[in-house]
């Protein structure tokens, strides 16, 4: 622990970039151009393919290349060939990632086929509009059902899960169903690039900047220093900006085709394609237990769609099956199915989220048979040690998460029997899930330097896609070095800053949050230094151990009379700065670390026509130490908000026929507007976890997406006496 | 989008004049901006008509509710005689669109709304409504939200208004004026059911525009309102809907005017439930009864085949709604 007082961190401070933000200063990807010092933009559009699987027979762009402001109509037919050199990096997957315009192939609907470059944005959605594309078109397949699967599958089994289960008194078996969702954030992707000579600056959409730098390098062929990623603001990504996407490299391509600096703008229907999305799953359980609910075996058999040319598999759909409840034997299936699509991709609560309705909805499930509370039952199958790896758990407070929800919603109040609580034409029904997420960690650098003027600036190639690091650092760097929060500064997203993992899986607190620390310490530490041994100082000659800084003041803990100002200090000095390096590195793990939560949810569903409408939702988490609290309502909020999103409404629709996303449009792709929110509140357990990370933290932004969507689906059980299995749940399923 | 020119009328004989030179009313835009961002409508000429005095909502001497082209989704919504004599109309209107929209779109606008089809908005997909000719496929496509009456092998499109569904209900007049002056056609026959001619959705003759929209006299009081049920709480189009309109007296039903939303290729005027009710008491047993005759003649599609048990407990319920029970 920092011997620092703590001032900031803790403190419900607003997001310390959202007067930019609201009054439009922060300057996202596409808002790049001549008052960032990019002149004579140019307009990249790309085209995409209207058949599923097949070839490209002719392309004819003449009526384009005809346009008045185009510059040039690129396709398979005059692009350069690419290196696309091997890059195990930047989160590519088995299997070859989609090399834009170098073949005649068409992977997936809405593949990228062309792309006009014009001098004005106009210009090229017009001509974008008039390249002529004709194919040999062949019948792709879209749909995971019944489609052969990738083999062997991934697999995990301890005990023996099938005897066990034949043994069992109680069995239950279930298949659930997920469909496909894309993230959809608010931003849409978007690149400007610009070559001087050998070298690209690229101001992108992204969670990771070195990711997509390392990507450029190697499909370009040119050493990383050669490529410069910056990428300030992000507007939402939900995981969606995590990897490099071909339009990256189109626009990078375009950029040196047309030797001018490129902007190119995914529309919203091409980001259905254009990126990834959470795969389609179907999921089947076999649960066997004894007649008090003591679980004695689970099987899990699990199918998800990914693409023919890369073969993605989520990190984490296994886990839960085999930590989350005491349970002697198990065994694990998990294939991926190839498909005429294009690559899914991590989406917020990543392979947790998507095991939790299963898993969260059977626990309900074996609860109804058994006449045993869900809370009960969940309790009394709670591990003492991590069953999978067997290590002890850092900190695991589940049974307080669930006691604690279950006494401040008035879990207690329910009629145990499904279809007995009306009101008027609803019927109401309450449900719980549990949320889990691991604790990843990952090595990260900061750089922190201490100005003469008594401000800080602290810098970390991270990302901010919503969660608020720039706030969250900017406390953590505030309290080490004993400043207020509005004299430090905090920079992320460049690659020339110091290296930092992706900003996904809710790594980036633990991660960044160290090194900032680490570094900050190191800072102080200096100034310290510098005062005890300066003649000139009321501090000279005291123990570093026995100073800190508060406001900017260095003084002994014991005596707040005798210190001076970093000002003061650095100015005697002639210092115009002190600087210092922050590193993290996190150990080995000793021992199994996630953040828990319990998830409660009160719906109405109307008995004839079907509606389902949440009327409440309360959740509790074990998330270890909080250090912005009002980010993590902000964080805990809209992963309910996605939670009801995912149970209720969230459906990518694909047209078997073509491989056609037949709802590409947030018209008919639909997330929940205001009135679909109800009151909800997060609850977090006060605590840290000093096993996990110098500063306690476990993260948060991904447990809360986590079992919202079961926690829904088990009250509209209990509303109606249905069991949907089906994710989303609508109108159809309950008639 | 496609390079188009764009004049302003500055009087309905300017507009009239460049109408029947192939030119394209705007007025609010929310529809046809987007469509031609998508490529969907190409017009070579727009005819701004914004600043044509039609934007009153008035009542004529006999009584009628005239309600003028041009007069915004909003506007109307929140007009008193709107509010008290038919809240069908209002409540129609406010669970339409967004609040932005409804500032901007008109009346005349909103019944001229084309299909949410996605295919039909997807100019790489067959659309025999965009492209005739080139096939329907939404027909074996993914059809959740299309229509089950009305229908034909060339399109299953539905027509995306709801005030247009409380407009047929209340059997309301369309005011046209074109080259040959003014004319009359009533709202059933305004808007056309697909056919073989998916691309002909309204009878307007070239040039013609539409004045207003009028509600003719009803008995009083008439007891109204309108139930829309979809996947989302708001800013969404309709599953289903009904606009419902009662008169009772001495506790009989003397006149019933009813229509469907989301379930028609045309907002679709339901006479057999109408003619059921006439004469009858309120009950719950009524509405169910005259409820199940609603769906007739319903043509599923394999997507939407809930539709046609959700458009009887659509109107069931609104019939409840407005009529009370027994």
């Amino acid at each position: 622990m920092s011997p620092q007082p703590q001032d900031a961190v803790g403190a419900p401070l607003s997001r310390v970039d959202g007067r930019l933000k609201v009054t439009g200063q922060a300057a996202y990807a596409a808002d790049h151009g001549t008052a960032h010092g990019i002149d004579g933009i140019v307009h990249a559009v790309v085209v995409t393919s209207s058949v599923g699987r097949g070839r490209i027979t002719a392309i004819d762009a003449s009526a384009a290349e005809a346009q008045s402001g185009v510059l040039k109509v690129l396709s398979h037919r005059n692009a350069p060939t690419l290196p696309y050199r091997p890059n195990p990096g930047s989160l590519n997957l088995p299997g070859e990632r989609l090399h834009v315009f170098q073949d005649d192939e068409v992977r997936f609907h809405g593949q990228p086929v062309a792309a006009v470059i014009a001098t004005t944005l106009e210009a090229a959605q017009h001509a974008a509009g008039l390249v002529r594309v004709d194919y040999d078109a062949e019948q792709p397949v879209t749909d995971l059902v019944g489609a052969p699967a990738n083999e062997p599958p991934a697999a995990y089994a301890r005990g023996d899960a099938e005897a066990a289960f034949n043994a069992a008194p109680v069995r239950l078996e279930m298949t659930y169903r997920l469909s496909r969702t894309h993230h959809n954030a608010m931003e849409l992707h978007a690149t400007v690039a610009r070559w001087s000579g050998a070298r690209v600056t690229v101001w992108e959409k992204t969670q990771w900047v070195q990711s997509t730098r390392d990507e450029l390098a190697a499909v370009f062929g040119i050493p990383a220093t050669d490529v410069r990623v910056i990428s300030p603001f992000v507007g939402g990504a939900f995981g969606n900006a995590a990897r490099c996407w071909p339009h990256t490299v189109i626009a990078a391509l375009a950029a040196r085709e047309v030797g001018r600096p490129v902007k190119l703008v995914l529309t919203r229907r091409q980001l259905y394609s254009g990126a990834g999305f959470r795969p389609a799953y179907e999921y089947k359980v076999r649960l066997g237990s004894d007649r008090e609910g003591r679980l004695a075996a689970m099987t899990h058999d699990l199918r998800a769609e990914t693409s023919r040319y890369e073969r993605f598999s989520e990190r984490g759909v296994l886990s839960p099956g085999q930590m989350l409840y005491t349970t002697p034997n198990v065994s694990q299936a998990y294939r991926t199915v190839p498909l005429d699509v294009n690559t899914p991709t991590p989406m917020r609560g990543p392979g947790y989220s998507t095991a939790a309705f299963p898993i969260e909805s059977a626990l309900d499930e074996l609860a109804h048979e058994l006449g045993i509370d869900p809370v009960q039952l969940r309790l009394r199958n709670e591990p003492e040690s991590d069953q999978a790896s067997g290590l002890p758990f850092s900190t695991r407070r589940l049974r307080e998460c669930l006691n604690t929800g279950a006494r401040e919603f008035g879990w207690n109040r329910r009629d145990p029997k499904p279809g007995r609580t009306r009101d008027g034409d609803w019927l109401l029904g309450t449900g719980v899930a549990t949320a889990v997420y691991d604790t990843l960690r990952a090595p990260a650098q900061a750089r922190a330097r201490l100005n003469a003027d008594g401000t800080a600036l602290v810098e970390s190639a991270t990302s901010d896609m919503g969660p608020g690091t720039y706030t969250s650092m900017t406390q953590i760097a505030a309290d080490a070095l004993g400043l207020p929060v509005r004299q430090v500064t905090f920079r992320l997203g460049d690659t020339i800053m110091p290296p930092a993992p992706v900003h996904g899986g809710s790594l980036t607190m633990a991660s960044i949050g160290s090194t900032v620390q680490d570094g900050c310490d190191k800072l102080r530490l200096q100034a310290i230094q510098l005062a005890v041994d300066d003649e000139k100082s009321p501090l000279h000659g005291a123990a570093p151990e026995d100073v800190v800084v508060r406001d900017g003041r260095l003084h002994l803990k014991d005596d707040s009379g005798r210190g001076e100002t970093y000002r003061q200090l650095l100015t005697r000095n002639n210092r115009t700065h002190l600087e210092a390096d922050g590193a993290y590195t996190p150990a080995r793990p000793q021992a199994s670390m996630y953040a828990y939560g319990a998830v409660f949810a009160e719906v109405a569903v109307d008995r004839r026509l079907g509606l389902v409408r949440v009327r409440r939702m309360l959740a509790v988490y074990d998330a270890g130490r909080i250090i912005s609290p009002k980010l993590a309502d902000s964080q805990a909020i809209g992963g309910m908000v996605g939670g009801i999103s995912a149970a209720l409404l969230e459906h990518t629709l694909t047209d078997p026929r073509d491989g056609r996303i037949a709802n590409a449009n947030l018209a008919d792709y639909l997330v929940p507007v205001n009135a679909d929110v109800p009151q909800l509140k997060a609850i977090y357990l006060d605590g840290r976890d000093e096993v996990a990370d110098p500063i306690g933290v476990k993260g948060l932004g991904e447990v809360v997406l986590v079992g919202v969507a079961p926690a829904i689906a088990n009250a509209v059980f209990h509303a109606t006496g249905r069991r949907v299995r089906e994710l989303p749940i609508t109108i159809d399923a309950l008639l | 989008m496609y390079p188009f020119t764009f004049t302003k009328a500055a009087t309905a004989r300017e507009a009239i004049d460049a109408g029947r030179r192939g030119g394209r009313y705007i007025a609010g835009g929310t529809t046809l901006v987007d469509l031609m961002r998508e490529t969907v409508e190409r017009p070579e000429a727009l005819v701004d008509i914004a600043a044509l005095p039609l934007d009153e909502i008035t009542v004529t001497g006999r009584g009628a509710l005239r309600i003028g082209a041009l007069a915004r989704m909003a506007e109307t919504a929140a007009h008193p005689q709107v509010r008290t004599r038919y809240p069908v109309i209002s409540q129609a209107l406010e669970l339409s669109a967004s609040a932005q929209l409804r500032n901007m779109a008109t009346i005349g606008g909103n019944i001229m709304q084309r299909t949410r089809c996605t295919y039909f908005r997807d100019v790489s997909a067959a659309c025999n409504k965009r492209r005739p000719g080139s096939g329907c496929a939404a027909l074996q496509g993914i059809n959740r939200s299309h229509a089950i009456l009305g229908t034909s092998d060339q399109c299953v499109a539905t027509h995306p208004s709801d005030v247009a569904v409380a407009f047929a209900a209340l059997e309301a007049t369309v005011h046209l004026l074109g080259p040959d002056g003014e004319r009359t056609v009533a709202f059933a026959d305004f808007l056309l059911q697909p056919g073989s001619t998916p691309d002909r959705e309204h009878n307007l003759r070239p040039g013609e525009l539409i004045t207003a929209v009028e509600i003719p006299v009803h008995p009083r009081p008439l007891k109204s309102g309108y139930l829309k049920v979809r996947d989302r709480q708001s800013y969404e189009f309709a599953l289903t809907s009904a606009a419902v309109a009662l008169h009772l007296r001495g506790g009989v039903i003397r006149e019933a005017k009813i229509a469907a939303g989301g379930v028609g290729t045309v907002p679709w005027k339901l006479p057999a439930v109408e003619r059921h009710l006439i004469g009858q008491r309120p009950s719950d047993a009524l509405w169910a009864s005259a409820a199940a005759l609603a769906a007739d003649g319903a043509r599923p599609l394999a997507h939407n085949r809930f539709k046609v048990e959700l458009l009887k407990r659509t109107v069931e319920r609104q019939l409840r709604i407005v009529g009370g029970t027994a």
